[in-house]
């Protein structure tokens, strides 16, 4: 039984055709790593799992559960009921390049935010499961009444996986969480990555961390051009890759 | 000097003997247009960043004629303009609202200030970064949701500086409301000029306490930028 299952999915942009029928399955406790070279369309893929972006064509289902979808004017899919699109993204939650925490928010109420407002649990549940992942991501409750903006970009990150834990969704989605970080806050980030991966969580990560791909997924998917060139186990896409485009970007990447 | 504040002194601050008068007017007309107006805004802000033309084309062309004619006019207009009109007269209802100045006063200030307000909250609401708005999306907020408990309230915040300017303009544009008949600062004073003679004194006395009520308003505004901008103060580390 698969967790989450994309199948064929496909993605314009105008004319450029962005993703050209890219699919993925993941099992409870997959960490997929997402590779490639900027516009190749993995961040893009990323983005369709849970309809930031409206995909032409493919399918999505969590748990099973088919996203209904209807082709709106312009060509793009639209989920039929928004609640459901709703519903399957409180268990698909995101962090991003970015981190995108609700800046006006201490780090408490950005966490609480959504298990309160989406979720409806009480203020007291939602500060239990706050407190809770913030010590799971290594904050303290010094930092707890900080605004983002008073916090390092990897603290910030770590209260977005925060905020994105305290959904407990069945699948994390992670769209180059490292890539905004300056290098000496990287480590702390793929650390806390790491320990989720250990823990069986499902997790979905668009990446330019050979290293986390190699060490801690269990699948790695090269994409090129909007197609899936290679994929398989990280020991052996990395190690010997066959496909002389995964070489060429591998060769490129140092690690 | 202290006879005029000996025998003005309560027409200055509340009452002329007839009714609301001076300070408590001038008060009441910020209060009333200022608070209609911010709920009204609200709404149409969310409307005028509407990326559909028909929802922020209407919106659009409200602030444009609101924030392109003189308020002046737009209170003669309400005043005498529309009770002028047969329709109005006939109608009881109108007839009683347009009748009284104060009615037409505060309901041109009202859409007055509120074309202005809404225009700076639209304003905020685009300068929210674009992720924020995002990450609601993502987290599985409704519509409603991600409006009320993300994309308002940071709005709010954000607008204050330029809201709190808009306040004190407003404070000082309800002097025009003397035109409706309506008692406030200015019409107290002039009053006083017309009795006494002694002009410096009763516009003085009239423009320090307009100088008084925006030192208020200031502080209040200082004070709630205080507690709600604290997330865009620079912190060093």
């Amino acid at each position: 039984m698969y967790k989450l299952t994309v199948n064929g999915l496909h993605k314009k942009y105008g004319q450029h055709e962005v993703l050209k029928g890219v699919s993925l399955k993941a099992r409870a406790g997959d960490v997929i790593s997402i590779i490639g070279s900027s516009g190749s369309g993995k961040s893009t893929f990323l983005r369709c799992i849970n309809f930031l972006e409206q995909p032409c064509a493919g399918e999505i289902s969590l748990n099973g559960e088919l996203l209904q979808t209807v082709l709106d004017k312009k060509g793009s899919q639209r989920p039929r009921d928004p609640k459901q699109l709703q519903k399957m993204r409180t268990e698909l939650s995101m962090v991003f390049q970015h981190f995108n925490l609700w800046s006006h928010m201490t780090v408490l109420e950005n966490i609480m935010e959504a298990p309160m407002h989406v979720l409806g649990l009480s203020r007291a549940e939602a500060l239990q499961r706050a407190r809770k992942y913030l010590a799971k991501v290594g904050l303290t409750e010094q930092q707890e009444n900080k605004y983002p903006a008073h916090l390092s970009g990897g603290q910030q990150q770590r209260v977005a996986i925060a905020r994105a834990l305290a959904m407990e969704p069945e699948v994390m989605l992670f769209d180059e969480p490292t890539s905004a970080l300056d290098p000496e806050l990287v480590g702390e980030v793929l650390r806390v990555m790491q320990a989720l991966a250990e823990e069986g969580r499902t997790m979905v990560v668009v990446t330019h961390e050979m290293g986390f791909a190699r060490n801690v997924s269990n699948h790695v998917i090269f994409l090129h051009q909007g197609r899936i060139e290679e994929e398989g186990h990280p020991a052996q896409v990395l190690s010997q890759p066959k496909s002389e485009r995964l070489q060429q970007f591998l060769s490129g990447s140092l690690k | 000097m202290s006879e005029i504040i000996q025998n003005y002194w309560q027409a200055w601050l509340w009452n002329d003997g007839y009714h609301l008068s001076g300070v408590a007017m001038t008060l009441w007309l910020l209060i009333a247009s200022v608070a209609c107006g911010f709920c009204l805004s609200i709404p149409l802000a969310v409307a005028r960043v509407s990326s559909r033309r028909w929802i922020s084309g209407p919106v659009w062309f409200y602030t444009y004629v609101f924030r392109g004619t003189p308020l002046y006019i737009q209170l003669l207009i309400f005043y005498s303009g529309v009770y002028s009109l047969h329709v109005v007269r006939s109608v009881d209802l109108l007839e009683h609202f347009f009748r009284e100045g104060l009615n037409c006063t505060i309901l041109a200030f009202a859409l007055n200030t509120c074309a202005y307000t809404t225009e700076i909250f639209a304003g905020a609401i685009r300068a929210i970064p674009y992720g924020e708005i995002e990450a609601a999306r993502a987290l599985g907020m409704s519509p409603w949701v991600k409006y009320t408990r993300i994309i308002i309230p940071a709005m709010l915040r954000r607008a204050l500086p330029y809201y709190s300017n808009e306040v004190i303009l407003m404070l000082h544009a309800t002097t025009v409301a003397f035109t409706a008949t309506v008692p406030d600062i200015l019409k107290v004073a002039r009053d006083v000029n017309a009795a006494t003679y002694a002009s410096f004194e009763a516009f003085g006395i009239a423009a320090v306490l307009y100088a008084c009520i925006a030192f208020a308003l200031v502080g209040l505004f200082r004070l709630c930028e205080k507690r709600w901008l604290a997330f865009l103060r620079p912190m060093g580390h």
